[in-house]
């Protein structure tokens, strides 16, 4: 396929990575305000997960990780120190899915159901997903900040780099 | 045809060489930001939570011995009420302590142990909302009630959901006596089931969708 001489080399690219930007921080947003608008419910959740059984923990994660999410994705969408918001998203991202894979795993082998057939809310702030659905989104949005850890999405920023302008 | 690129499309087309230490540097420093700015919303927020409750203590051990495994689940879960010192109560029981709420003047109430957007969205009518969770928010209210009343019922989800005993619990901690309170172990989940009458939006004042016959 021959190259469309009418837009530079990259120009696609760039303009996808920007979109990603913005449904990432869009993604982050969404689900930040529902976990934040709901808190205990969230906590609840978090008790299924086998995390260490101290209040003040499992507190700090209920109660600080949604604004936390929510600010993430303000920068992503303002385009504000992108590679290091991305970064985080990444790692933040990598940990739930270990998370969900985890549970999902220990609930498909007590009901006895395929791992696909697993349904539970599992504090994502969209309600309760099917587990194999909920994979391929988190490695989507994995995908999309690995993109923006590359260098690409600058346009439409306030400022990329918040170290460096040139980072 | 040669093409003029602007600047910025020439950036965008071979983006510069990522820096390791200021990728570093930026990670960290929004990681602050975002935690200063995460603690700060938990705090300032009218549901955030506070950090040092344990919202979840662990029920008083049962007597030495006692093994309630055994059991049906629903003898089996008012069993464990009673080792607490609680009382479990069936549909039929709720109902008629619901028809005597309607006729006596807060001598018996219902309380509603779920959250806040579950209580909007239906509940028992005259049921008081009183979250658990949240209890310096709904004492104020409840508790001047809950020591006038002669019995409280106390419900939540139903099946395995245990904020109503923990609603109780506290309850009794502030010196409401364990006599008074009730648990409806079906709770909403049963009522609902059974097209009984639910009202909607705060207390008193919502609106009652009658009983589906």
């Amino acid at each position: 396929m021959k190259a469309n001489p009418f837009i530079p080399a990259g120009t696609v690219a760039e303009m996808i990575t920007v979109l990603g930007r913005w449904t990432l921080g869009a993604v982050f947003i969404y689900t930040g305000w529902h976990k934040a608008l709901a808190p205990v419910d969230f906590l609840k959740l978090l008790r299924g997960y086998d995390l260490p059984p101290v209040p003040w923990v499992l507190n700090s994660i209920a109660g600080v990780l949604p604004w936390f999410e929510m600010l993430c994705g303000l920068l992503l969408l303002s385009g504000v120190a992108v590679r290091g918001t991305a970064l985080i998203l990444e790692l933040l991202l990598v940990s739930f899915t270990w998370l969900v894979l985890r549970r999902a795993w220990v609930l498909s082998s007590a009901l006895n159901l395929p791992f696909c057939a697993v349904k539970f809310d599992c504090g994502c702030g969209t309600g309760a997903v099917w587990v194999c659905r909920k994979l391929v989104e988190n490695i989507l949005l994995m995908l999309l900040a690995g993109g923006l850890l590359t260098g690409r999405g600058r346009r439409f920023c306030l400022r990329f780099g918040l170290v460096s302008a040139k980072d | 045809m040669k093409l003029r690129q602007s600047p910025g499309l020439a950036s965008a087309a071979a983006p510069p060489p990522a820096s390791a230490r200021g990728l570093f540097l930026e990670t960290v420093l929004v990681a602050l930001i975002g935690l200063i700015f995460g603690f700060s919303a938990n705090k300032l927020s009218p549901r955030g939570l506070v950090l040092n409750r344990d919202y979840f203590p662990p029920p008083p051990k049962a007597a030495a011995g006692a093994d309630f495994s055994a059991l049906a689940p629903a003898r089996q879960m008012a069993a464990e009420l009673k080792a607490q010192g609680l009382r479990a109560i069936d549909l039929s029981q709720a109902r008629q302590l619901f028809n005597l709420a309607r006729l006596s003047n807060h001598a018996v109430i219902f309380l509603d142990a779920r959250g806040e957007r579950e209580y909007a969205a239906g509940h028992i009518p005259l049921a008081w909302e009183f979250d658990p969770y949240q209890p310096e928010k709904f004492f104020p209210l409840v508790l001047p009630v809950c020591q006038a009343a002669k019995q409280i019922v106390v419900y939540c989800h139903g099946g395995d959901c245990d904020d109503s005993v923990s609603a109780a619990r506290l309850l009794r901690d502030v010196g409401v006596p364990n006599a008074k309170l009730l648990i409806f172990t079906g709770g909403m989940a049963e009522w609902t089931a059974h097209g009984l009458p639910v009202e909607t939006g705060g207390h008193p004042g919502g609106a009652v969708r009658p009983a589906e016959k």
